[in-house]
């Protein structure tokens, strides 16, 4: 193991009570991606470049407005990668001309919902990684295509009904592990986050935070809109996604993978879906045992080797 | 040609209810257009959908620019811009709004002569407001006094078959309730004239010459700015903290707030903006006492006129 820096954020007590990322955004009640940005920004800070591929939340800075208090730029889709190739070239041109100082370097952060992740940019993604750029990357999973009435994507977990696969049985593909595929190209650092444990979080950003290289994030955001629920469960449904093992808190570093928090207990599956309206052909109108079941076992080959 | 144009919020139901009243009017032997316009369809954006009818071929596309009824499903859309509510409305629009406001109140907000109908709220349970559609629905067949019972009620089986009976039996229910309630104003809406290719006015073209990046792009030159925009008018539902039992833990409804609308001052009080909070209630199931609790904007509203008239008594 190497040399880990001591966190800041030991506990609750610690975190930040700071709100940087302003009110007033566009996005919706009880956005779980906004609930995960929120918190990251504050640990983030001001001296950060936000590059937005296009997705829900490129509403957020729509002119003449924005919730942040440093540069965001916008790209296409599939370009936000190297969107922020050009900004840290650009940024390390200027430190080198001496027209700008050390001190006034930016983090370059690229932000993009799952759309962009897992599929139409994870080939320039690829291309920074292999490049060993120096940036952070931010998706926030809200396994969908959101901001346009929710098509599955290649984030849409087995079984989850949307607005393309509305059959009894849902969506028939499963959710791509961009874990493993961004921790494949063996960049600085790969973690999965989630806004309802915020400790995790602000311990795994601020890491990310004091190293160089690409270093990749992934928020699973549960979407009030686009999985179907009362908005006041977001951080509810967030929390039993960790619990029941539907989403593990992990971390790719120095070549190991680390569980940050393995869930004691495992509750079962069906208690976190049951609360959206994505999996109620699960449960009505009969019971379908075989889909659940096979949704378990998943869940279950996955933990076997990590809790034993 | 009937042309009858929605505006509701993402969430309100009322590409559906375009649907709806397409159907009906379909069943009543008219050919008919509905359609949703192509846009953010997040909840609490403006969303419109348009209905075109009439007893020919209809060759008219695209947006519906004179509108002989607009229905608004939430009455705090008209003061947004990019909801353009009244945009293009003619002599003879009528405007169904549901507001618990009066006609005459909107009539001389707006100063417009046109009939407006409106639909009380009545409830502010948020169960309730996904029958909104249901019940614009319910009460423009009865304005526009084409459209029998009988056919509203198929039209509300056909489109919403696969929600259940349940649910079905209830949207025909409000749908049926709207109906009767606008009764004295049946068939108020009358079909606005044919407009031939030659008697469309021209857009109002602006020119904007090229110009290098550094002028045309829309630059932001400030930080934070969207604390301008009041999100706070989305919320049907007020958080109220009761600070007698708030424990000061200081993080949990600040930190899980999505918005940053709640902060803490120096001794761990937390505070709600609510100029910005958009009612999610997330702080409400969180809150580890339960200390903050859950009151309807409509009686937040009514409390809130107390008080005023409390203090300038």
């Amino acid at each position: 193991m190497s040399e880990v820096p001591m966190t800041r954020y030991k506990s609750l007590k610690h975190m930040p009570s700071t709100r940087l990322l302003g009110t007033g955004t566009p996005m919706c009640a009880g956005c779980g991606g906004l609930g995960a940005l929120h918190e990251i920004y504050d640990i983030l800070g001001e001296k950060t470049v936000f590059v937005n591929a296009a997705g829900c939340m490129t509403l957020m800075s729509v002119y003449p407005f924005t919730p942040f208090r440093g540069s965001w730029l916008y790209t296409a889709m599939a370009s936000a990668p190297a969107g922020a190739q050009g900004i840290r070239d650009a940024l390390d041109i200027l430190i080198e001309k001496k027209r700008i100082s050390k001190a006034e370097d930016l983090q370059v952060v690229v932000l993009t919902g799952d759309g962009s992740a897992y599929g139409m940019g994870l080939s320039a993604t690829s291309g920074t990684m292999e490049r060993d750029l120096d940036y952070l990357y931010i998706c926030y999973d809200n396994e969908g295509y959101g901001n346009t009435g929710q098509q599955f994507s290649a984030a849409t977990p087995h079984a989850a009904k949307t607005s393309t696969s509305m059959g009894p049985r849902g969506f028939s593909g499963f959710k791509k592990d961009l874990f493993a595929i961004w921790a494949a190209h063996k960049p600085a650092y790969v973690a999965t986050v989630i806004g309802s444990e915020p400790v995790d979080l602000a311990r795994k950003i601020e890491k990310a935070m004091q190293m160089k290289g690409p270093r990749m994030i992934i928020a699973l955001s549960p979407c009030p809109t686009g999985w179907d629920y009362d908005p006041k469960e977001t951080v509810e449904i967030g929390k039993l996604a960790v619990k029941t093992g539907v989403w593990p808190l992990k971390e790719y570093i120095n070549g190991e993978i680390i569980h940050t928090k393995i869930p004691r207990q495992r509750q079962p599956v069906e208690e976190y879906l049951k609360l959206q309206g994505r999996f109620k052909h699960l449960f009505e109108p009969q019971r379908n045992e075989t889909l659940i079941s096979k949704l378990q076992n998943k869940i279950d080959t996955y933990w076997e080797n990590i809790e034993s | 040609m009937y042309r009858i144009r929605f505006h509701g919020r993402g969430g309100q139901g009322m590409k559906t209810a375009s649907r709806i009243l397409g159907t009906a009017l379909f069943l009543e032997g008219y050919e008919i257009q509905d359609a949703p316009r192509y846009g953010a369809e997040r909840r609490g954006a403006p969303i419109f959908a348009y209905v075109r009818a009439d007893k020919k071929t209809i060759n008219e596309r695209g947006i519906i620019t004179r509108p002989d009824l607009i229905i608004v499903a939430d009455d705090s859309l008209i003061p947004v811009p990019a909801a353009g509510v009244l945009a293009g409305i003619v002599e003879h629009t009528v405007l169904l709004i549901n507001s618990d406001e009066s006609e005459q109140t909107w009539q001389h907000r707006l100063n417009i002569r046109n009939k407006i109908i409106t639909l009380p709220v009545e409830t502010e349970d948020r169960a309730e407001l996904r029958f909104i559609g249901a019940t614009c629905t319910g009460a423009a067949s009865r304005l526009l006094g084409i459209i029998s019972l009988a056919s509203l009620e198929q039209a509300i089986k056909d489109e919403l078959a696969e929600l259940g009976p349940q649910i079905i039996d209830k949207n025909i229910h409000k749908a049926k309730q709207a109906y009767e309630k606008v009764a004295p104003n049946e068939n108020c809406v009358s079909q606005g004239s044919e407009i031939t290719a030659g008697k469309y006015l021209p857009p109002d073209w602006i020119d904007l010459p090229f110009e290098a990046a550094h002028i045309s792009a829309p630059n932001v030159w400030a930080s934070a700015t969207s604390m301008k925009v009041n999100t706070g008018v989305w919320r049907t539902l007020r958080p109220i903290i009761d600070y007698e039992r708030c424990n000061k833990c200081w993080w949990v409804c600040s930190t899980f707030c999505p918005d940053s609308a709640i902060t803490v001052d120096e001794s761990g009080q937390p505070h709600i903006d609510y100029d910005h909070c958009k009612g999610c209630m997330i702080c409400v199931a969180q809150c580890p006492p339960h200390a903050i609790e859950t009151i309807s904007e409509q009686e937040a509203a009514a409390q809130d006129k107390l008080k005023e008239e409390e203090t300038t008594s």
